[in-house]
């Protein structure tokens, strides 16, 4: 339903002109921002955790690597999660498993952090999700015409089927080798199954991929929660400042004590394909 | 189910109330020796109906003004009578009678624009500004309007409207507005009767009403007469021109956004005329030169009829559809529109008895299409409506004017349902729970003038309020909780069963005091009751914002409103002042909760927030209506404010179009026959906007830390129109009459701000910039300094 905000976009861009302006804003007291994931697969589970920053502050959040964080399952198991094990200069702020596990469909994880004394806490379930039938790709007339990047016009199709008597969430990445990209960089590409039929027969991806690109899909399960936050943080990311749309607020979020980010178990399924000319 | 069923029920429940209030008024009818003068009033050159013109009898210090219908009727002891008829921009008409009997008198005044200009007509203007008991009104002035600047030279009543003072914009560029801190919703615009659901073409740049074929416009922002119920905060009405009687005419406009052509004349003289307007934009047509594969375009289409049948029966049948269609590149398509039609029965009963039966019906929809094989889809949605009024005029002595009346409205709305428009298609069919409403309004109110000095109006309306089905109305754990939706039943009504009723009584009270000459202090209180809501998103409701009847969820929301004023004359009524100000409680006001998922909700009602609102104020006005220098001034100082528990952590807040000061004015010069110019200005404060006060880190993503809503100003908005308008001497020989009107809206080239929205700092070209960890903010604005041309024609 994107679309609707690009019309309104264009009926208003259409005799509207923008600047860049300075604001002078208020700046509230700094808060610890956390994004938790467990999944089913071998390598990605990860807790990263930061702090909020004034808006005009440049370069990249401060890492917080003095804290303890586990996860524990609905029967007992509890893993330890310690900071930046590989010592990496890029990894200040993430946490990782000191023990590699999996997380199992129907378990429910709890997040357990404590940041300088103060706990925050998170609970996500990991749900089932539907397979990638296939994958295949085709040129994009369009983007061929005018292309974001030179060279790059080729779209994945996606086929799968919709599990019709379950109501499901999906949250979609997809990565040009190995690096993963976005269109526009407030897209977030996620979905209810509300108005989707069974058939999911060749949906093109938003990315697009030049010859000898391997492009990977990854198709992650969503609790209605974890659905919400990305909802949320949609409408956030691309708030008209509350002129049609609706007015920026906070993503709604499964943490405590007023922590920014999300907690999220998934299933994820995933596959991969090289674009030959 | 067709709305046709709604007439079937209302004969009956007409009649029966109808007897009633005759039954009461027979209390009154006892004068012997009185009779009654009483007829219609209209324009000399086209037998235009003329709405509020005076009728004053000095020897009784009192008299009446023409109704809604140009329609005047007064009782008096027999004699003779001196009866003086006056109405601005007119020349004066008296007439002695001799008022043995009752007697009809029809009356065609002579507009002063058909006048030769250098001809300086000394007679006074009426005082209506001080001695109607009504306040808390504006009257938009038509002549006065089109000598005004207008943004790409289209003359628009909502722009102003806009100007008028209790009245507040979101911005220019938008077609909503806010009247004494009421949302935008909480208007009830009519033409021809009819309402309009959304009176925009463009998202906003224009307004529905193509102001050729409007006759007149009134604003209600207070001291709402009991004959009106259904919204909270003002009515709009606009009546359309009836078209000339007299002769056959031609007019239009080739402007820069769009054209008009309007064409009229009698069907039969005298007796029945008819009115076709049309009017469409031609952006679309930039656009194809521009090579892009886009379509844009409104048009409106208004068309009217109305014959006399004779003194006591006159007919209407007015018709209005307008309609947006945005196209791109064949791909997407988006569309909505209005559909209006309302048929009239004016009836006297006797002398005294005016009815004025309408049936009305009224259909907004839109539209949106994606054509794509794999994720094609058609979204439809509309609201329609039936209603049936039925208002009564007593006009039983020059003491007392009793208005009565009853009406039915029923409405339909279908808020969306989504189908797959390729065989393809990922979509499968879905549709949102429709929604059916009845809606009855009784209401009784009296005119008393209790002394030469004291006038007084009191009544009630009674709003009982039926959301009925079929429908299904699902129970909720928690209907409150929109994260962990858990539904526990679902509760089938059947055809017509009642789900919800709400019975509310609407008092309304009003009282004029004339304290001296040419000065006069008015107090007014009304209660209103809505029933029928649009939950906007943002400031500026959009058409895919769809409404909400009152019902299991959605209580009916309440205003409370006092208002007191001062009104004086100066220079021999020259110069009209008004100062007023009021207090407004709202009950149960609606919002969408925080990050409300408002786009094919089937659980929609989890987002519903209702809260209080309230607002207060001080309005002056200045108005000069006579001389070569016309205009008015404007001031406005307000505030409004909300409280919504689930919005802004259950904080209050400022509304999204709370504006501290607004200063307005709008000036026209009549140099010569040749030659008129005009200029507006307005000023306001900034109004309220949310804004970060930090940023985090998200995967990729750069969100903003938000911690309160509309904690912000944008910076002040002002700008300066102006216009000249040519008429080049008229050549005798001919009929064409021509005009040009230059306009430069924006004169001084201000960049005022439409919306502040922040993202990751990017280049010209939108690509991010450095680590893409930096973030901005962006400040829209609309309009730069904009020059336009506009042909006017007659013939």
């Amino acid at each position: 339903m994107k679309n609707i905000f690009i019309v309104i976009a264009f009926a208003v861009v259409f005799f509207s002109c923008e600047k860049t302006v300075l604001l002078d804003l208020n700046q509230s007291a700094s808060r610890i921002v956390i994004e938790g994931q467990v999944t089913n697969q071998l390598g990605y589970q990860y807790v990263k955790i930061s702090r909020s920053v004034g808006f005009y502050a440049t370069g990249d959040t401060p890492g917080v690597e003095d804290a303890t964080v586990l996860v524990r399952d609905d029967i007992g198991n509890e893993f330890q999660f310690i900071h930046n094990p590989g010592n990496l200069a890029d990894s200040i702020g993430f946490y990782l498993p000191e023990v590699p596990f999996t997380g199992e469909i129907g378990r429910t994880y709890k997040l357990v952090v404590t940041v300088d004394g103060e706990g925050y806490e998170a609970e996500d379930e990991l749900q089932p999700v539907t397979a990638i039938d296939s994958l295949t790709y085709r040129i994009s007339t369009d983007e061929q015409e005018d292309p974001k990047d030179y060279g790059k016009f080729y779209e994945v199709l996606l086929f799968a089927k919709e599990p019709q008597n379950t109501t499901d969430f999906y949250l979609f990445k997809f990565y040009r080798n190995d690096s993963l990209k976005v269109y526009d960089d407030t897209d977030i590409y996620y979905a209810d199954d509300e108005i989707l039929g069974e058939n999911i027969d060749g949906v093109p991806s938003p990315i697009y991929y030049g010859p000898g690109d391997i492009a990977r899909v990854e198709m992650y399960s969503l609790t209605r929660k974890g659905y919400v936050f990305y909802n949320d943080l949609q409408s956030l990311l691309n708030n008209d400042g509350g002129l049609f749309g609706q007015p920026p607020a906070n993503s709604r979020t499964n943490l405590s004590n007023g922590a920014l980010g999300y907690f999220q178990a998934s299933a994820l399924v995933m596959q991969e394909l090289e674009i030959k000319e | 189910m067709s709305c046709l069923v709604y007439i079937s029920i209302q004969p009956r429940m007409t009649r029966s109330v109808l007897f009633a209030m005759l039954l009461l008024l027979s209390i009154f009818a006892t004068a012997q020796d009185k009779y009654t003068v009483n007829g219609y009033v209209k324009d000399a050159s086209n037998g235009e109906e003329l709405i509020g013109v005076t009728i004053y009898i000095p020897q009784i210090k009192a008299g009446t003004i023409t109704n809604a219908y140009g329609f005047y009727s007064i009782t008096l002891p027999s004699g003779t009578y001196e009866m003086q008829y006056s109405y601005v921009g007119y020349t004066p008409h008296t007439i002695t009678i001799a008022v043995e009997k009752n007697i009809a008198y029809n009356v065609e005044m002579v507009s002063e624009a058909t006048l030769i200009k250098e001809i300086v007509i000394l007679d006074k203007p009426i005082d209506e500004n001080v001695t109607s008991l009504q306040m808390s009104k504006n009257t938009l002035d038509m002549e006065q309007v089109r000598k005004l600047p207008a943004l790409f030279g289209e003359v628009d009543i909502i722009k102003n409207i806009q100007m008028l003072p209790g009245v507040l914009t979101a911005g220019e560029g938008t077609s909503s507005f806010y009247v004494r801190g009421g949302s935008a919703d909480q208007n009830l615009i009519l033409i021809d009767e009819a309402p309009i659901y959304d009176p925009s073409h463009l998202f906003g740049l224009f307004s529905v009403f193509n102001a050729d074929v409007i006759k007149d416009s009134e604003l209600y922002k207070g001291g709402i007469p009991a004959r009106f119920g259904g919204r909270l905060s003002s009515i709009l009405e606009v009546r359309t021109k009836d078209g000339n009687n007299k002769e056959f005419g031609v007019s239009g406009g080739i402007g820069t956004m769009a054209s008009r052509v309007m064409v009229e004349g009698p069907l039969k003289k005298d007796k029945s005329s008819f009115i076709v307007s049309a009017r469409r934009s031609y952006v679309d047509l930039f656009l194809k030169a521009a090579n892009q594969d886009n379509l844009v375009y409104f048009y409106d289409i208004n068309a009217k009829v109305n014959w006399k049948h004779n003194n006591n029966n006159r007919f209407f049948a007015a018709f209005y559809s307008g309609r947006d269609d945005f196209k791109f590149s064949n791909e997407f398509g988006f569309a909505w529109g209005n559909k209006t039609a309302t048929f009239r029965w004016n009836h006297l009963f006797n002398d005294r008895l005016f009815s004025n039966t309408s049936i009305i019906a009224s259909n907004f929809d839109y539209k949106l299409e994606l054509q794509d094989a794999v994720q094609g889809f058609k979204w439809t949605s509309n609201l329609q409506e039936l209603s049936i009024k039925n208002d009564l005029t007593y006009f039983i002595n020059t003491k007392n004017e009793l208005s009565f009346g009853y009406h039915l409205t029923g409405r339909r709305f279908s808020p969306g349902s989504i189908s797959p428009n390729t065989a393809g298609s990922i979509f499968s069919d879905v549709e949102l729970q429709r929604m059916y409403a009845l809606d009855h309004g009784l209401y009784v109110s009296d005119q008393q003038r209790l002394s030469d000095r004291i006038t007084i109006d009191y009544g009630v309306r009674l709003s009982i309020f039926q959301n009925v089905g079929s429908s299904d109305v699902y129970l909720y754990d928690d209907p409150q909780d929109n994260i962990d939706i858990s539904r526990t039943d679902t509760v089938h009504y059947g055809a017509w069963e009642n789900i919800k009723t709400y019975v509310n009584l609407e008092p309304r009270l009003a009282l004029r005091y004339i304290f001296a000459d040419g000065q006069s202090v008015k107090l007014s209180y009304n209660r209103m009751v809505q029933n029928t809501h649009l939950i906007a998103a943002g400031t500026v409701p959009v058409p895919f914002n769809t409404w909400n009847p009152s019902g299991y969820y959605l209580e009916p929301q309440l205003a409370d409103q006092v208002a007191a004023g001062y009104f004086r004359n100066l220079k021999d009524n020259t110069y009209e002042f008004s100062a007023e100000v009021y207090y407004k409680d709202i009950k149960n006001v609606t919002d969408f909760a925080d990050n409300a998922d408002i786009f094919f909700n089937q659980d929609l009602s989890t987002e519903f927030r209702q809260g209080k609102a309230w607002a207060y104020g001080l309005e002056l006005m200045v108005t000069k209506r006579e001389g070569k220098l016309t205009g008015a001034i404007g001031y406005t100082l307000s505030k409004a404010m909300r409280k919504v528990s689930g919005v802004n952590l259950d904080r209050a807040f400022a509304a999204n179009y709370d504006r501290r000061n607004v200063v307005n004015i709008q000036a026209a010069y009549d140099m010569n026959a040749k030659w008129t110019f005009g200029a507006n200005f307005t000023y306001s404060s900034g109004r309220p906007t949310t804004l970060p006060t930090g940023k985090f880190a998200y995967q990729n993503y750069n969100p903003d830390v938000i911690t309160e809503r509309n904690g912000y100003r944008l910076p002040a908005f002002h700008r300066l129109d102006l216009s000249a308008t040519l008429t080049p001497k008229k050549n005798a020989n001919r009929k064409w009459h021509g005009q040009w009107v230059f306009s430069v809206y924006n004169a001084y080239n201000r960049q005022n701000p439409f919306t502040i929205y922040t993202r990751t700092a990017k280049n010209e070209d939108g690509d991010v910039i450095g680590d893409g960890r930096t973030k901005e903010a962006r400040m829209i604005y609309l309009f730069p300094i904009l020059p336009s041309v506009t042909y006017n024609f007659k013939f």
